[in-house]
């Protein structure tokens, strides 16, 4: 009983690291256009179903369904900053990069499932044998996510406080325009950041993939919905919050099926985004700009 | 695809108070299950089944744009998604089946709704009752053209302009809101309930955001000037999927495309404001 529940609490975590990597590519994005781009599950489906594509040509091993996963990712990325959220500026932006961004999902979607026409592909990543630590099992697949998931929260939290891209990052969250005229490279910036997501998100998707084994056409909405669901819980644009939201949804997913069954996985999700959302929007972590902008409206 | 047309009348209601709702198939598929219910176990007519389905799209709508209030932009978004996800994984879960006269009917979880027989029991033609869409369609378009100039509508297109002006101006955003959004939920019941009595078979995989995102798509790319723009849409993409008929699985690429390029190129529709006025302008050159 006791080994259960605590078997329930390591596979929880150990999930909701890995939604915590699909997280963090989302929160990414929204930190600097505060706008949210959902077409970041078919990116990533579409990077997997490239990577399968071009492997059953090729035929290549483990090195290249990475690197082709990633590139794939960043790559189906930065087309959609150049088509959904470039040529958006001004006040309607963030409503219109959304639904673009939704409809270029449908597109990428579609793309994926022409590349991956069956119901599953098998998806040959790397695999290991199960770990036995006091009675509870381990897989190393997962622990590999955990440990790339928090490798990649570190990365990320360095690239936004030490580096020189985060001072150029700063400069384009805070006035774009200004940024241009002071002569810095705005696009290219923006498409770095893109790229970044997708690298982040491919990555995840790769070791996510490699630990089921195979892959869906139905991969796409299932990162979008946890992504987004693991992202609000922690708070939007909060690179610590992202990982925690995942934990917070993994653990929550994984004792509601424990204690009620498979099917209230999916139900606990979205009952825990529509709670999140009403009882406080800004998520755990969530920065303080939403609650000012609450604050101004309620003032109107 | 008449059907969907009161999908996308919805998410033109919604998006005239300035706000993106991904959630109006849940709408449509509480009015499509009510009104099954309605008609399928309670042996209701089919108008009393529309009514009620429509009220119950209304209160359901008007609850959640109370618990909404505070959203807006993407969060509002978010918020429609989740609910609509929720709607549809819940209802994998009721399972209320009965037999009516020797037939498995009833809500069944992920086996649906079957016979729903109402158009047999009519002895009606698919074609007649297609036309009955049309025609409820046209009711809703006149009446929704009528009170385009009351001042409800009005305000909210105000609210949706910009939300401190219709303050300034001593109108409520909250009410223009809730009360918009209200509606919404309503026309896509409606359009629920007609769908489920057209297909005789329901279940909630029917009811995914692709369908949601297809109702915004459409009354995106219509534009918001007049009610007949997200009709303009579900033309576009009926006309599309004739022109491509010969590679479907290519359809959505160029929908999806259209829909991003159409943002860019035309930010408020195709049939927005400034082309009505040009149109009004011209018209009023050649009167003799």
């Amino acid at each position: 009983m006791i080994v259960d529940v605590l078997q329930t609490l390591v596979d929880g975590l150990l999930i909701g690291m890995s939604y915590g990597l699909i997280a963090l590519g989302f929160t990414l994005v929204f930190g600097v256009f505060k706008r949210i781009n959902l077409a970041f599950g078919a990116c990533l489906l579409l990077g997997a179903a490239l990577a399968i594509w071009l492997q059953s040509m090729l035929n290549y091993g483990v090195f290249g369904l990475v690197f082709v996963t990633i590139t794939g990712s960043a790559l189906a990325s930065i087309y959609v900053e150049k088509i959904c959220f470039s040529p958006h500026i001004g006040p309607n932006a963030a409503n219109a990069s959304m639904i673009a961004s939704f409809a270029i999902w449908m597109q990428l979607d579609e793309i994926s499932t022409i590349l991956l026409p069956q119901r599953t592909h098998a998806f040959a990543g790397i695999e290991f044998e199960g770990l036995e630590f006091a009675g509870l099992l381990f897989r190393i697949e997962h622990l590999t996510i955990a440990l790339v998931a928090i490798l990649c929260v570190l990365l990320v939290s360095w690239l936004n406080s030490k580096s020189r891209l985060s001072q150029h990052i700063k400069a384009v969250k805070e006035d774009p325009n200004l940024a241009e005229i002071l002569g810095l490279p705005v696009s290219r910036i923006n498409i770095t950041v893109f790229a970044l997501s997708g690298c982040i998100g491919g990555l995840g998707a790769f070791l996510i993939l490699s630990a089921d084994g195979h892959v869906t056409p139905l991969f796409g909405i299932w990162t979008l919905f946890k992504g987004l669901a693991a992202v609000m819980i922690g708070g939007l644009g909060s690179i610590p919050g992202a990982m925690i939201g995942g934990i917070v949804l993994g653990l929550s997913e994984t004792y509601a099926a424990y204690s009620f069954g498979a099917e209230f996985r999916d139900i606990v999700t979205f009952s825990l985004l529509f709670a999140v959302m009403i009882i406080r929007p800004s998520g755990l972590f969530g920065s303080a700009a939403l609650r000012t902008e609450q604050m101004a409206k309620a003032r109107i | 695809m008449a059907l969907i047309s009161f999908l996308a009348l919805s998410a033109y209601l919604v998006l005239i108070v300035g706000e993106v709702s991904f959630g109006q198939q849940a709408f449509f598929g509480i009015g499509a299950y009510s009104a099954a219910i309605a008609t399928a176990l309670y042996d209701l007519s089919l108008t009393t089944a529309v009514i009620i389905a429509c009220i119950l799209g209304c209160v359901v709508a008007w609850c959640l744009a109370k618990l909404t209030t505070a959203l807006s932009g993407f969060y509002f978004s978010i918020a429609t998604l989740a609910f609509a996800e929720l709607f549809r994984f819940s209802m994998l879960q009721v399972r209320f089946s009965v037999e009516v006269d020797g037939q498995k009917t009833g809500p069944d979880g992920p086996e649906g709704f079957e016979n729903i027989r109402w158009m047999f029991e009519q002895n009606m033609e698919s074609s007649d009752f297609l036309f009955l869409v049309a025609c409820v369609l046209f009711v809703t378009l006149t009446c929704l053209y009528l009170a385009d100039k009351t001042p409800l509508f009005r305000s909210a297109r105000v609210v949706g302009e910009d939300p401190i002006l219709a303050k300034a101006q001593k109108i409520s955003p909250d009410f223009a809101r809730t009360t918009m959004i209200a509606l919404s939920g309503g026309v896509a019941a409606i359009g629920g309930a007609l769908f489920a009595h057209f297909s005789t078979y329901i279940e909630p995989g029917m009811f995914s955001i692709m369908l949601g995102v297809h109702g915004l798509a459409y009354a995106v790319i219509g534009g918001l000037a007049v009610p007949f723009g997200p009709l303009l849409g579900v033309a576009i993409d009926i006309g599309l999927l004739e022109s491509v008929r010969y590679f479907s699985s290519y359809r959505m690429i160029v929908f999806g495309g259209l829909v991003a390029v159409i943002l860019i190129v035309l930010p408020q529709g195709i049939l927005n404001a400034r082309l009505l006025r040009r149109l009004h302008f011209w018209g009023s050159r050649h009167e003799l």
